[in-house]
């Protein structure tokens, strides 16, 4: 799976950089990229799915150049994303093993939660209050107040994302016949039992 | 010194089976998930007695009836019973059979248990796809010109629907029409014909789609239809998830009586002579029968005539949610707003729902 499709919100990718970027690259590609979303969301008659959908990239990409122009605030959360990435995988290989299983999935959903919360919700709030993400992107406490539910669905959606396609632990793995489906849905469209 | 309590029976296989098909018959997803908690009565280890008056809700009141016997086969499958005291026996968090899961998922929506199914399918990890299962289907039938099963594919999938922004978990998307019906309504119409009530018939019957379903993603399925096609879906819809809408129709009539009157009145009063003195016309505003409050009461179905426009319609669209359709914002004194009755002439809606009088 491409680590862009993972659910791991991936900033660098967000902002096109390369792997080996400079904090100089980090400047001018955020530049760039807000002001090409601002243009595009000027000529756009809005909606509220649309304005949801624009305030979560100006939030994305305003969290991307606020955590990755600082060294050590880019360092740590390169160095979370690895790392709840690997016990995802650890947990995937351990899926087998009742009792290591329901370890690494109890450290992973710790992880994975502390991941989603801080990068994709706090970090994002953060950058809104961040004058030189202000002064670019025009951010201001009216968009916070709506950004703030908007971020917990994203945050929730990725969340889900993620589990769905992580081995059964709450539920035994069902074999689902989607013919089976197909014709109880069919009995209940008809007004009686399947 | 307070006696220790005899300790509990031991658990009986019997007791575990018929906990266990009374939620599946129930489509009880609530009632199933206690049923493996630390302290479930169900649990030789916990202090709780399945057998006590306190716990006879998770148990049949009627061993006959048709659906638990069902279910109760369904319980007795090889290896289930096995499994389910594996898990009561575990320490750590229990893995729930899908089987019975799947077959209370399904109880649920037969039942129109929607949240319950929801929260099962989404455990199996199926939700998304029962939906889209319920859709496809709805629309062949729709297509085939079946409204009832069309409207029943429809109500189910909405049904399943999660709200993922809920805090602190998503949860299921319930029905809040109450609280939608306010924003239907937020802005008040500058001109009469601004109103939700009066819009044209194609955007009318848009603008109930997107109300009544609540998901503007599904209602846009439908956007498509013929504006005779989206007239016998409101109108089926209505009814099936309103069983007491003729009630409401018979109010809203009555409602129309009234406002008509009050209208006669006010024409009245341009003509006739003015109130002698002041009593006479403190008195005059007083009387109940002048209060135009009594309108927005009567669709509300309420005897209170002191309150808010709003009040009178978050009660009307709970009780009633499609009434909020039919329905405008009026003001009738400075400091005083009412909510009246009002349908297009040519609203076929109107018609087929017996709003309009014949």
């Amino acid at each position: 799976m491409p680590a862009s499709d993972s659910g791991y919100v991936d900033y660098p990718e967000i902002l096109g950089l390369p792997p080996d970027f400079k904090p100089a690259d980090v400047r001018r590609n955020y530049r760039k990229k807000i002001k090409d979303l601002l243009a595009e969301i000027t000529g756009q008659i809005m909606t509220e799915d649309r304005r949801n959908q624009y305030l979560l990239q100006i939030a994305q990409i305003n969290a991307a150049f606020y955590i990755l122009r600082d060294k050590d605030l880019a360092e740590r959360y390169l160095a979370d994303r690895e790392e709840v990435m690997a016990l995802e995988e650890a947990w995937q290989r351990a899926a087998g093993d009742a009792e290591a299983a329901d370890g690494g999935r109890r450290r992973f959903d710790q992880a994975l939660r502390h991941f989603l919360s801080t990068y994709l919700e706090e970090m994002m709030l953060q950058a809104g209050r961040d004058p030189e993400c202000v002064e670019n992107s025009g951010w201001d406490a009216a968009h916070e107040r709506h950004a703030s539910s908007v971020l917990r669905h994203y945050r929730q959606r990725l969340y889900h994302q993620i589990h769905e396609r992580l081995p059964y632990y709450d539920v035994t793995r069902p074999e689902v016949d989607w013919t089976e489906r197909a014709s109880f849905v069919r009995g209940v469209l008809r007004g009686g039992n399947a | 010194m307070a006696r220790k309590p005899a300790p509990k029976p031991p658990v009986t296989d019997n007791d575990i089976l018929q906990a266990l098909a009374f939620a599946i018959a129930t489509g009880d997803i609530v009632n199933f998930r206690f049923l493996f908690v630390p302290y479930s009565p169900l649990r030789d280890d916990s202090t709780e007695d399945l057998r006590t008056d306190k716990y006879s809700y998770l148990l049949p009141p009627d061993e006959n009836d048709p659906d638990y016997r069902e279910a109760l086969k369904a319980a007795q499958a090889p290896g289930l019973l096995a499994h389910v005291r594996a898990q009561l026996a575990k320490n750590g968090p229990p893995q729930l059979p899908w089987e019975p899961l799947l077959k209370l998922a399904d109880n649920a929506v037969r039942l129109e248990k929607f949240a319950a199914a929801a929260q099962a399918y989404e455990l199996l990890r199926i939700r998304r796809r029962m939906q889209e299962e319920f859709l496809a289907q709805a629309d062949a039938a729709l297509a085939a010109g079946d409204t009832p099963a069309g409207v029943r594919g429809y109500r189910t999938a909405v049904g399943l629907d999660y709200d993922y922004a809920a805090f602190p978990e998503p949860l299921p998307a319930v029905p809040r029409h109450q609280v939608t019906a306010l924003i239907l309504h937020g802005e008040y119409p500058r001109t009469p014909e601004e109103a939700v009530a009066v819009q044209p018939p194609e955007r009318h019957a848009d603008t109930a789609l997107n109300y009544l379903l609540q998901n503007v993603e599904i209602a846009g399925c439908l956007s498509a239809l013929p504006l005779d096609a989206k007239t016998a879906f409101l109108e089926e819809w209505i009814r099936q998830t309103d069983p007491d809408w003729d009630a409401f129709a018979e109010s809203y009539r009555a409602a129309c009586a009234l406002a008509r009157e009050q209208g006669e009145r006010l024409e009245r009063a341009k003509t006739d002579a003015p109130p002698q003195s002041l009593a006479e016309e403190v008195a005059e505003l007083a009387a109940e029968d002048n209060n135009p409050r009594r309108i927005s009461a009567r669709l509300a179905s309420r005897s209170a005539l002191d309150l808010e426009w709003w009040q009178y319609l978050k009660d009307m669209a709970y009780a009633h949610p499609a009434s909020a359709l039919f329905v405008a914002r009026q003001a009738v004194s400075h400091d005083t707003e009412i909510i009246m009755p009002r349908y297009r002439a040519d609203s076929q809606l109107a018609r087929r729902l017996g709003l309009a009088a014949e």
